[in-house]
């Protein structure tokens, strides 16, 4: 069996990791599905989903990692108006760190509810924001 | 916290609810992938990036295009978004009743300003109908935001929008306070001397042609001019703008908080000069 799911975050900073297990537990609850694989995907490019613990100073920790490896002042290719848009790319170092970070987790399911480890919380990486983003929640299984 | 000068509403749903429009507007005025905005979430995202105000500047292309916001509802949307915007009215002077529309604008409406797309509505700024509208302007002691320089719209040729095109106007209102968008990019340097010059006209900085904000920021104010023609000369007549949805907010106020200016200049430029300009504060520099 699978079910797809989504939900919308409204993120409210240029750089944040949004909790998002909460919603994510909610919806493969609501699958109906006892064991399988929950994927959580989101559908943007300069956004990530990520597993790790939920401590400020490790999002901090996170934060100024991503920010050292993709900097706002390198001189990147994509800073440039793209014709197809209409409108300026001026946020190439958001798009590295969406790589960086991927786009995607998955976690087991078991007796119907996701089955992750103790210290284990998802977040939504934001890193263009404040944007309205889609997650995507997939559940295989039976 | 900064006022964008130059904001534009097309997009917004309240004026954007038909998916007709939207589409005709994507093509018409080369915004290809813009989706419909909540305005309430607009005015969120502003305030997180650092914007209180806007500016909003919005289009009477109905001559050419049959595409336009009217200002009865531009003045609907002010009214209900808790002081978030100052709204300005838009006119076709290719119209006969541009200047009657233009009255009613500001004498019964009491939008704030005018905003003259010339290119794409394919006038001359020394035209009649044009120093009509200017006249009216004037004498409401209103301002005027007017496209300058190059225009990613198709169909918006910059023959009308050359800075040095509009010079008669600062001698002929001296009293009118008035604009050159995108510090009339690629003709920079003119702009800075006409402002340099002319006291009653500004520029605002809503421009990112080419790179990023930061170095395209570094390409105006330290290839086409110097910074201290910013900081000394012209500091009074610049104005924060970022031609929203085009371009954003966030990186370019953090790109004019890196420039080598002094801090009352930055304070200036995404404040206090649109105060001013507006005619909400005195101008009080002249020297």
């Amino acid at each position: 069996m699978v079910r797809l799911m989504e939900f919308v975050v409204k993120t409210c900073a240029d750089t944040a990791y949004i909790n998002i297990t909460q919603e994510v537990e909610r919806l493969v609850e609501s699958a109906g599905i006892a064991e399988g694989t929950a994927f959580v995907i989101t559908q943007h490019t300069t956004t990530g989903i990520t597993v790790n613990e939920a401590l400020e100073c490790l999002q901090s920790d996170m934060e100024q990692t991503i920010s050292a490896l993709a900097p706002e002042t390198r001189r990147y290719s994509h800073a440039r108006m793209l014709h197809s848009y209409g409108q300026s790319a001026d946020n190439a170092p958001s798009h590295i760190r969406a790589m960086l970070t991927n786009n995607h987790t998955l976690l087991p399911v078991r007796d119907g509810k996701l089955h992750r480890g103790a210290a284990q919380e998802i977040f939504l990486a934001e890193y263009d924001g404040p944007q309205d983003r889609k997650v995507v929640v997939v559940v295989l299984g039976n | 916290m900064a006022i964008d000068a130059h904001q534009h509403p097309l997009f917004f749903r309240d004026f954007c609810a038909d998916a007709q429009i939207a589409s005709l507007r994507r093509e018409q005025q080369a915004y290809y992938k813009m989706g419909v905005q909540d305005v309430r979430r607009v005015i969120e995202q502003n305030r997180i990036n650092g914007v209180e105000k806007s500016i909003l500047l919005p289009h009477d292309f109905s001559h050419f295009q049959n595409d336009r916001i009217s200002n009865d509802a531009m003045r609907q949307l002010v009214d209900r978004s808790e002081g978030a915007f100052y709204g300005f009215a838009a006119v076709d002077p290719n119209r006969d009743d541009a200047p009657a529309e233009l009255e009613r604008a500001f004498g019964e409406l009491g939008l704030s300003g005018l905003k003259l797309h010339l290119a794409k509505q394919k006038i001359a700024p020394s035209h009649m109908r044009v120093l009509a509208l200017m006249e009216i302007c004037q004498r409401y002691n209103k301002p005027v935001v007017f496209h300058a320089g190059i225009s990613w719209q198709p169909d918006a040729t910059a023959q009308y929008a050359r800075p040095v095109f509009y010079e008669p106007i600062a001698v002929e209102f001296p009293k009118l306070r008035f604009s050159l968008a995108h510090m009339g990019f690629p003709w920079v340097t003119e702009t800075a001397a006409l402002l340099a010059k002319y006291p009653n006209m500004y520029a605002d900085l809503a421009a990112l042609y080419f790179d990023s904000t930061d170095e395209f920021f570094h390409y105006l104010f330290d290839r086409a001019m110097d910074y201290t023609w910013l900081d000394r000369g012209i500091r009074h007549q610049v104005l924060f703008g970022t031609n929203s949805p085009r371009w954003g907010a966030k990186r370019a106020l953090a790109a004019i908080r890196r420039l080598p200016l002094r801090e009352e200049t930055v304070e200036c430029i995404t404040g206090r000069n649109a105060l001013e300009f507006l005619g909400e504060e005195e101008v009080n520099w002249l020297d």
